[in-house]
């Protein structure tokens, strides 16, 4: 990034101090004041995020449950998932959650934010508007969704008046499991948008318009210009909403009850983390043990995504 | 990113020192808190969803106890149905449990097993004859010496079902079903002459009515499920014959007690298990319905039906340990039981309530003959809810019983594979 | 103010758009057919996104005896009533735990306001050993699944004896990795020879971060406030678990019971949510200005 090269070599060094080192050169503080200032943060997020999850990788190799202090059992945990269909399920329904949802929440907000760029009379209302569903608390927002989608809701009987006939979008496994990613996507929409809002911003108008002197049509001036303009920043989508799908959980919940649906074949990964491991009789160790291979494969595609960007944006 | 040697190293030195405190909890061994002593001191109350409707209540009760024994304080805490298991569990890992809590079996076993109940056969044993033996039998854990809390309140609900519904598919309304076989005979006949609209059945079967076919839940030493005996594969199979038939609504797979209830009260469902507390509800929300809704008795091979016990228990670590069995006792006496069953549908565990002529005499009303009816059957009621079946259980046979109806599994082979899950998980409880 | 609007990719100052009020961003003129397209779709988006709120609204203000059920649907109440309302306000005490909430967002603004701007100053602005790793402790915190590790967090908080106080639902998030790596960034978009003349005149680090630094991201701040607004607003699970006294009740968990206890009324469950969500509606329609002005220094960008 342009800022960081120049970021290095400012602000001049202060006279009369040999260049030792990188480090030293640019201080004019008392050496622990970087510390200082980062110390509230660190702090918080050491105690109440980084040491609870070491805890939770230690516990991944124990048999601990919530009431009973555990034994370490070395791999035993991960050997039992391999024979697990719940976990498979599981991995196989964050999978699809990843794929349903994700291209979806890379393009439509982009689109959404073409739209709302143009400054046209009344347009910041629409902004805030489209941003309405990110303000509400998913519990609201899936109370408000098995509402309209309840068999006898407002979407049945917009089916029905219109000679559909009603769908059972809470009842049937697959068309949940869609239910649940359609309502991931609406509460996302508006905050992706921004997102590309920002990025628009930056895109400089030039191309724009040579691309239109050309004579080029919106659809193509989309493809040419404006996206490998935003690529990086659809990288950046990309990463953020495939790492927030495959740790779902609150959508597939509250839609498919806490059992996941028919039989549980709704069961995300973090669902199965939150059933085994919670309550008097939870499995702390097993759902450690899971909650391991959600963050091993997020960090994955957090450095998937990562390296693609790097390669954009040298 | 590419992470330096340092930042590595950062890591190692942070994953070694920090865990040090990482596990261990839990309790530290039995507790038999000591009952005699004076009642005094401030103790913590914890109900389960109980504020919304019943708040006067329970606020007159402590303001009583109180005043019967100067010294103490009860500070009353409730907590919403949904998340209570995570709230008490967090609170027993953390040895922050209240004083005396409301619990129902399941959750008493495991606090019991790790030590964080007291026992009442060692602390309050005087009390024991106060109570419907069942009912106090009813908090014992198996494999466990003791009963580890006092009896609370019981429930058990009648069948709801549709006249009109019955007398269109060609039923006598006045003859509903009262055992499985005659429910599955009706219901074949209701799906057919609806041609599959309406649904006599909006739940899958639960564990409770494997009971109730007669099918054995568990071996004498409580150390092994068998509800995949011959019995339990036949109500299975019978399931669904009803779910291909639509006799058994289509969507019971997922459905909830709230869905089914909308189900019942829409017409779509032609029979709801349910509580006198629901007859107020049907009054209100769906007063068409109401006239035609004929009451029975819960559905049973047995002879038996189901009731629920609820609980209070006394935290074995409390500091005040003759002020909370005192404040447990008192909540759950005669009197005050008496006087809650009449603020609520639900019924007092102590010896000789259900004689009281509340809850015998008939006066016309439904909500009276709902209530006679059920203290009736409640005197010869079974909890078959097994102590020992966690929420993990429950959900490894629904999910079982659900491939069974689908048909990706037989019964037998569901059954058996639900059994075994349960089985590994009550090894795990220990 | 003007040096915040100038990222590296910016070309120019945005055009002049309020003297032709009928122009696109670059000035040129919006033709009239694609004027009303672009309506249109707005329109429509707007149905899409706000219709369900709506449709909550209202259902929460029909009376018991409308039929919430017809096919087709009564998408306005034929009497409106706040009639559901009141009965929520007889259920559960609105106010009080919607003083709570207050207090626990208003505190979980202040703190991470303040130490994510400290935090992401450091890792933006300061050179020092550590700097590196100080950053990707930010960036696994915010990969960790928060479900799997709340039973520890509520250990912690017990430990510390923080457990059922406000205080106690407001710590494990009173700095979020993701808010300080948000205002990172927005340090990190800074030109730097804006500290220069700063540093030159002898101002120490903390001067530099106060007068200078956080005044030119107060976009980001905004960005930040809301985030931490919303996040403690909503949260449900933690603050029921680390609370016991209903005294200190938040109000989602207030509507928890609602739908605990009345989940078959409809009515009553809508007007919960609507009481639940508007405050955050309402509060965001004020700050919006600000918020896409932080939107447009950058501050989510990455």
């Amino acid at each position: 990034m342009a800022s960081s090269t120049v970021s290095r070599t400012h602000p001049p060094r202060p006279a009369g101090r040999p260049a030792a080192r990188p480090a030293r050169r640019v201080r004019r503080h008392l050496p622990t004041s970087p510390w200082l200032f980062a110390a509230p943060g660190l702090l918080v997020t050491a105690v109440f995020v980084l040491y609870p999850f070491v805890s939770t990788v230690i516990d991944a190799f124990t048999d601990r449950r919530t009431l009973v202090p555990g034994h370490f059992v070395g791999l035993a945990n991960f050997r039992e998932l391999l024979h697990d269909d719940m976990f498979w399920t599981g991995l196989r329904n964050s999978v699809l959650y990843v794929a349903g949802t994700v291209p979806a929440l890379v393009v439509l907000p982009l689109l959404l934010a073409l739209l709302v760029r143009k400054n046209i009379p009344g347009i910041t209302f629409f902004r805030s508007a489209f941003y309405t569903p990110v303000v509400a608390s998913i519990v609201v927002v899936g109370l408000i969704w098995v509402w309209l989608l309840d068999e006898r809701g407002l979407v049945n009987s917009l089916l029905q008046t219109i000679g559909v006939g009603r769908i059972g979008f809470l009842s049937d496994q697959w068309l949940l499991l869609v239910s649940a990613m359609a309502v991931t996507v609406w509460k996302g929409l508006g905050y992706y948008m921004i997102i590309y809002l920002a990025a628009l911003a930056g895109v400089p108008r030039e191309l724009h318009e040579a691309a239109a002197v050309d004579g080029a049509g919106a659809v193509r001036r989309f493809l040419t210009v404006t996206v490998p303009a935003v690529r990086s920043t659809m990288i950046l989508v990309a990463a953020l909403s495939s790492v927030a799908a495959f740790k779902v959980f609150s959508e597939v919940y509250l839609m498919a009850g806490p059992d996941g649906g028919p039989a549980g074949e709704d069961t995300t990964l973090v669902m199965l983390v939150q059933r085994t491991g919670t309550g008097l009789t939870g499995r702390v160790g097993y759902a450690s043990a899971i909650s391991l291979v959600v963050f091993a494969v997020t960090v994955i595609l957090m450095l998937l995504v990562l390296r693609a960007d790097r390669r954009e944006d040298v | 990113m590419p992470m330096s040697r340092r930042t590595l190293a950062a890591l190692a030195l942070a994953a070694l020192v920090l865990p040090l405190s990482a596990c261990g909890s839990g309790g530290d061994g039995g507790g038999s808190g000591d009952a005699s002593g004076k009642v005094e001191g401030d103790i913590t109350f914890q109900t389960w969803n109980l504020r919304a409707n019943y708040k006067d209540y329970f606020e007159d009760l402590i303001a009583d106890f109180e005043k019967k024994y100067p010294g103490t304080h009860v500070k009353w805490v409730d907590q919403p149905a949904e998340g209570y298991a995570d709230k008490i569990s967090a609170d027993a890992a953390a040895g922050t449990l209240p004083d005396v809590v409301n619990v129902s079996p399941d959750l008493l076993a495991p606090l019991a097993k790790a030590g964080l109940a007291t026992d009442l056969d060692k602390a309050a044993a005087q009390y024991e004859k106060e109570y419907l033996p069942g009912a106090w039998d009813g908090q014992r854990i198996p494999g466990l010496p003791g009963t580890y809390a006092f009896p609370w309140y019981l429930n058990t609900g009648p069948m709801f079902y549709n006249k009109e519904l019955f007398e269109k598919a060609g039923l006598d309304p006045d003859k509903p079903p009262t055992t499985y076989d005659a429910l599955f005979a009706d219901a074949l006949q209701m799906a057919k002459k609806s041609k599959g609209k309406v649904a006599t059945l909006g739940n899958v079967p639960t564990i409770e009515d494997f009971g109730r076919y007669g099918a054995s839940l568990m071996n004498k030493d409580g150390t092994a499920f068998t509800f995949n005996d011959a019995k339990g594969v036949e109500l299975l199979t019978k399931y669904k014959q009803l779910y291909d038939a639509k006799a058994l609504d289509p969507q019971a797979l997922t459905a909830t007690p709230e869905s089914t209830g909308k189900k019942f009260l829409t017409g779509a469902v032609a029979m709801n298990p349910g509580s006198a507390l629901d007859l107020e509800n049907f009054k209100k929300q769906a007063p068409s319905l109401y006239k035609n809704i004929g009451i029975t008795d819960q559905i049973t091979n047995t002879g038996h039906v189901n009731m629920y016990v609820m609980g209070l228990m006394v935290n074995a670590g409390t500091k005040h340990t003759p002020a909370a069995i005192a404040f447990a006792h008192f909540v759950t006496d005669a009197e005050n039981q008496m006087a809650f069953a009449k603020k609520v549908a639900i019924f007092p565990s102590t010896a000789g309530s259900l004689d009281d002529p509340y809850f015998t005499k008939e006066d016309g009303t439904d909500v009276t003959r709902v209530r006679v009816a059920a203290a009736k059957s409640l005197k010869t009621a079974v909890n078959y809810t097994p102590v020992l079946f966690s929420d993990q259980m429950k959900t490894a046979l629904r999910n079982e019983v659900a491939k069974a109806l689908q048909g990706k599994e037989s019964p037998k082979a569901a059954l058996d594979n639900a059994v075994k899950a349960c089985d590994r998980l009550l090894k795990q409880q220990g | 103010m003007s040096l915040t609007e100038n990222t590296p990719r910016t070309g120019r100052p945005a055009t002049p758009a309020r003297r032709l009020r009928f122009t696109d961003e670059h000035g040129r003129r919006i033709r009239t057919w694609e004027l009303l397209l672009r309506y249109v779709l707005l329109l429509a988006v707007l149905a899409l996104t706000v219709g369900p709120f709506l449709w909550q609204l209202s259902t929460s203000l029909k009376g018991p005896t409308e039929d919430i059920f017809s096919s087709p649907p009564a998408f306005l109440p034929s009497h409106p009533t706040l009639h559901n309302y009141a009965r929520v306000a007889d259920t559960i005490p609105v106010w009080d735990y919607a003083l709570n909430s207050l207090k626990v967002a208003a505190a979980n603004v202040v703190t991470n306001c303040t130490g994510s701007a400290l935090a992401g100053y450091a890792l933006a602005r300061l050179r020092y050993r550590g700097r590196r790793a100080a950053t990707l402790v930010f960036v696994l915190a915010m990969l960790v699944p928060a479900e799997s590790i709340i039973i520890a967090q509520f250990t912690t908080m017990r430990e510390l004896g923080l457990n059922n106080t406000l205080v106690g639902v407001v710590l494990p998030g009173s700095v979020a990795a993701m808010n300080v790596l948000l205002m990172r960034n927005a340090f990190l978009n800074l030109p730097y020879e804006i500290e220069e003349a700063a540093y030159v005149d002898g101002a120490n680090a903390w001067q530099r971060f106060l007068r200078i630094a956080l005044p030119s991201v107060k976009g980001t701040l905004a960005v930040v406030a809301i985030f931490a607004f919303m996040g403690a607003w909503d949260d449900f699970l933690w603050p029921l678990i680390v609370l016991s006294d209903p005294s200190k009740f938040t109000l989602t968990i207030g509507l928890n019971y609602l739908h605990g206890t009345f989940a078959d009324d409809e009515r009553l469950v809508a007007a919960g949510t609507i009481i639940s969500v508007a405050p955050l509606i309402v509060l965001f329609a004020c700050l919006q200005r600000y918020f896409f002005r932080g939107v447009g220094e950058g501050a989510v960008k990455g």
